[in-house]
Formats: C-alpha cells, structure tokens, sequence
C-alpha cells in the first residue's frame, strides 16, 4: 500500500517537476515569475484531448501538436507582454507580474469559451494496462510519465550545461548585461527561454492528462500556482531544486490524500511556501545572497 | 414622487460600486508603500465570514459583527505581514496569493462552520434589518413615497456612500501625514527611507494591516449586502479584480483606485455583452495597461493638469 502510493507520488512530482521547470528557467533568465505558464500548460492539455479524443490520433501526435502550441503561445507572451516592458525606463518590477497575470486571465477564460467549462475525458491507448508485483499494482502510464519526464529533465540538463545555446542562457541568467557584451544575443536567448519553457509546459500539459485522464480550463490555475510553490520550494531559478521540489510536492500530497484529509491537498503547497519564505527564503537548494530579496 | 426615480437595480449597481471603490483602496493603501499584496480577496473572505457567522450563530448586532470581521481580517493581517515582510515585491505577491487560496481551501473544508463550497445563506442584510427597526419605531417607508425594496436599497447604498466618504476622506490626510510620507518614502526607495531614520518595518506592517482591515471590512459589508457568500466569491479571480481597479484606475494616487473600481463595476452592467468576455477583457486590459500606462489612467501629472484647468477655468470667470 505505502509502495504503491510512494509510486503514485513520484509520478505526480516528476510531473509537477516539469512544470516547475518552466518556470525556474524563465525565472533564471529574466527574473521574473510567469504567471501565465500554467494558462499555457493547461491549453497543451486541452490541445492533447483535441487530438486524441476528437481526431483520435495516436498519443505521439498530441505531443507534437501541444508543443507546437504552447511554443506558438509562448512566443506571443513573449513579445506582446514581457517584451514592450523591457528595457523601458520608470517601469516597476512588478508590471511583468501584473502583465502576467493579464495573460493567464486572459487564456483561462478564452479556453471557457473555446472548449466549454466542465471536464473533458482523455483519451490514451493504453490508459488501463497495467500489471501487478506482489500487491503493487503499477500502470503503465505511469512509467510512461515517469521515463518522459526523467528524459526531459536529463536532456534539459545536458543542453543547459554542454550546448553553446545552454550556455549563453546560463550566461544570461548570470548576467543579462555581461553577457550582451560578450556578443551573446540575450533577445533570442529571451525569447528561447520563454518558448521552451511553455513547451514543457505542453509537454507536462499532455502528461497529466494521460495521468488524471481528465482536462478542464481551472487546473491551469491550480498547476500554476503549484509550480511556483514547487520554485520557492527549491529556490528560484534552480533547476535542481525545480526537479527535488517537484518530487518533494507529489510524494506529500499524494500521502495527505492517503493518511490525511484529501480536502486539504491543495493547501499543502501554500503552506509550505509560507513556511519556506519564512524558515528558508532562499530554498532548499539556493544560496544565501546578503542583499537580500530583489 | 421620489418612488419613481429610484430604480432598485441601478441602486444595487451603486452599492456595489462603493463597496468595490473600498476593495480599491484597500490594495491602494498597501501599494503606496510599494508593496503588491494579492491576499486582500483573502482577507475579504475572512472579513465576510467572521461578520456573517457571529450573526447567524451569536445574533449579534450588524455594527458589531462588522467591525469584528474587521477586526479579525487585520489580526491576521499582522500575523501574516510581519512574518511575510521580510519577503519583497514578487516574493510577497507569491507569498500573500498563496496565503488567499490557504483560505479558500479552509472555507471550503471547513464543513461544519462554513457550510462548505455550498456557502452561508440567511445572512442578515443592512437594508431589510434597518428597515424592521424603522417599522418598529412607527415609520413607513410608503409615507414618503418609497416602495419597501427601493427604501432598503436606497438606505443600503446611503451608508455605503457615507462609509466611503469617510474612508476617503481618512486616506487622503493621512497621505498629507507623518505616516502617509513614510509610505511615499519606502515606495521610492527602502534603504534611503530606512538610511534618513524612517522604521520601515513598522511602516511597511502598518499599510499591510490597513490593507487587510480595509478588505476585511469590505467583505464583512458585502457578506450584509448580498446575504449570500460561499468561498467563490474570495477566489483568485476576486483577488485579480481587485488587483485591476489599481493597475487600470491608477495606483498612484487615490483617485485611481476609486475611478478604476468604479469604471470597472459599471463597465460589464452598462455593456451586457461584455459581461460574458469579462474576464478577457480585464486580461487584455492588464497587458495594455502594462505595456503603454503602468502608473494607470490617473496619474499625477494628469491630475495637476485638470487642477489647472479648472483654475483657469475659474479664473475665466471671474474676468
């Protein structure tokens, strides 16, 4: 039973560590938190059940289709919200926050309208195969999210680390002015970030609706702002603690469900991100800095 | 007759523009120390809850509850704010929207005190209650030519306007204070502020909790008003709305809070068809507002211009 929830759990956090991922790298590199990324997320879930449900393509073109999307999405972020903010003078760094939130209302409310409220099936192949070990029953979709998400936190790294591009990010997260000078092009870089940070969005989108097997415009909200409590969680803009964080999240809720008062399940994030902000300001996994908070 | 101007409809649209205009202020107020709290549809939440339960359960008069609700909003206002005002801008945007949803997650959860996702009904409304005790004292609201239902509005929508008046009036000296500067001072910059003497902590706690008295007293008068709450009412869309009446009105000066609720309560009531893109609509307006007028559509300099204006105007007069 506790096996079979801990397999449960870590299936939930390898998702929210996707999530979580979006965020913390638009975060690392612009300083900003992206209100509107779980909006984004959710439209690459409704993009899956689009596909899958109403064209009744195979699970590998929902893929495509929501990365395609959110990337599309992410692009207009980009450049009708944070880019006319940037660089302007006397702008508070609040307005992107507020700017953010505009685009996440904006989607959630444009998704009521495009696909009606209510809850929509999602449909998967193999959704209720599953095979037993003693008494643990396992699913296979809940490997199959396990193994996406363990090759695309790994592939993230990898990339972040060894490519040219990673690098001019990391570089541009260090220092968006230094880096400028060192003839990196920080406005593509900008823009990379915000895109492929709403793909995994999409991507994370597609998964938990092969997880829960069921989409609806309001979980943008409730993903979102778990995903930023997985980033205070594991400090901001670090994507270690992105990932710990995500996975720390899935197992605690998932046991709360289990051994608790499943109604308090979404309450655990914010509570921990008060008890963060307050105990730990910087994360588990973030440095102290002495100036303090920006 | 008077009877005859007074539409029931337009004066509920008008009470519910005075207790928006008191949300505006209520994000004004901790915005003009430069800091963004998105908590206040919390503490609105706990405002109308604590008012509504003590008069349901404890029968308690609408004065006293009201108050109570206040009371208890800005003492959880001071446990959340001196522990969260270490934390910074987006920090305590985060940190006071989690806060929000921590409380709607409780009213939801809560069953047996908050009824649940299902909400409180029977509350006791100003209106009708003011109108029992004027029936008592031997007056009808038809001896001046008042149907029963526009007395209660009108009288509803009369203390909401007084109510206002006063807060505006509160708000607008202490602007011109000792307090009011030390706001204006850690809004521009906290370590100068801090560096000629001023405690910003104190400060900063200080418009936090006012914040979260002023919105806990909105919802306790929202909870008398409409009679009905449930925990949808204190959501984060509430909490985005009353972000908007700021960031579209202004939220530098006073008068932005109040112009942006205004226009934004009466928006979606004038233009039906708005109504149902509603929240598109404030969506697109926060990213314009955003990228063309962050100070909002008053502002300073627009308000010296219109002080000219009239002064001229005056002056023309005169001649």
């Amino acid at each position: 039973m506790l096996l079979e929830q801990l397999i449960n759990g870590i299936t939930l956090g390898s998702i929210y560590a996707i999530v979580a991922l979006g965020f913390t790298l638009v975060f690392g590199v612009l300083g900003i938190i992206n209100m509107a990324h779980g909006e984004i997320f959710m439209f690459g879930a409704f993009v899956g059940v689009m596909v899958t449900s109403t064209l009744g393509w195979p699970i590998w073109m929902a893929f495509l289709a929501a990365i395609i999307v959110t990337a599309i999405l992410g692009y207009m972020l980009e450049r009708f919200a944070l880019r006319p903010l940037r660089g302007k003078k006397g702008v508070s760094h609040l307005a992107p926050l507020i700017s953010t939130i505009g685009v996440s209302i904006l989607l959630e409310n444009l998704s009521h309208h495009l696909f009606g409220a209510g809850n929509h099936p999602f449909k998967n192949a193999f959704a209720e195969i599953h095979f037993t070990i003693g008494s643990i029953t396992i699913y296979v979709v809940q490997i199959v999210i396990f193994v996406i998400s363990v090759v695309l936190m790994m592939a993230l790294s990898y990339w972040l680390s060894k490519t040219r591009a990673g690098k001019a990010l990391r570089a541009t997260a260090e220092n968006l002015d230094t880096a400028s000078i060192l003839g990196v092009n920080t406005r593509q870089i900008i823009t990379l970030t915000v895109v492929m940070a709403s793909a995994m969005g999409g991507i994370a989108g597609i998964l938990v609706g092969m997880a829960f097997n069921s989409v609806n415009p309001q979980m943008g909200l409730s993903m979102g702002l778990k995903g930023l409590a997985i980033i205070i969680l594991g400090g901001m803009g670090n994507v270690k603690g992105a990932m710990a964080g995500g996975l720390i999240l899935g197992l605690a809720e998932t046991l709360i469900v289990a051994y608790g008062d499943s109604g308090y399940r979404d309450a655990i994030a914010f509570l921990a991100i008060i008890v963060i902000l307050l105990i730990r300001p910087q994360g588990l996994f973030g440095q102290k800095t002495s100036e303090g908070r920006p | 007759m008077l009877g005859d101007f007074l539409n029931p409809y337009y004066l509920q649209v008008a009470s519910f523009i005075m207790i928006n205009i008191i949300l505006g202020l209520s994000i004004y107020v901790t915005l003009s120390s430069g800091q963004l709290s998105l908590g206040n549809a919390g503490f609105m939440g706990i405002g109308a809850y604590t008012s509504a339960l003590l008069t349901i359960n404890y029968d308690m008069p609408i004065v006293v509850s009201v108050i109570a609700g206040a009371i208890v909003a800005g003492l959880v206002g001071i446990l959340i704010g001196i522990p969260s005002l270490r934390l910074t801008g987006v920090y305590l945007a985060i940190a006071t929207l989690g806060f929000g949803e921590v409380i709607r997650v409780f009213m939801i959860n809560w069953e047996s005190l908050t009824k649940g996702a299902v909400g409180l009904s029977g509350i006791p409304q100003i209106g009708r209650e003011l109108l029992k005790v004027s029936r008592d004292a031997g007056f009808n609201p038809l001896d001046i030519g008042l149907k029963n239902n526009q007395y209660v509005y009108l009288l509803v929508l009369i203390i909401l306007v007084i109510i206002n008046i006063l807060l505006i009036w509160f708000l607008v000296r202490q602007n011109k204070s000792r307090v009011g500067r030390a706001f204006a001072a850690i809004k521009m910059d906290e370590k100068a502020a801090e560096a000629m003497g001023v405690n910003i902590t104190y400060y900063k706690v200080l418009s936090f909790v006012q914040g979260a008295v002023i919105s806990g007293f909105a919802g306790a008068l929202f909870a008398h008003v409409m009679g009905y709450i449930s925990p949808a009412d204190f959501s984060y869309h509430r909490a985005v709305e009353i972000l908007i009446f700021a960031v579209f009105g202004g939220s530098e000066v006073i008068w932005g809070s109040i112009f942006g609720a205004t226009f934004m309560t009466l928006m979606p009531e004038v233009l039906r068809f708005i109504s149902e893109y509603r929240y598109m609509i404030y969506g697109a307006i926060l990213i314009l507002m955003m990228a063309f007028r962050p100070q909002g559509i008053i502002d300073v300099p627009l308000l010296q211009k219109l002080q000219l204006s009239k002064r001229r105007g005056k002056h023309g007069s005169k001649n």
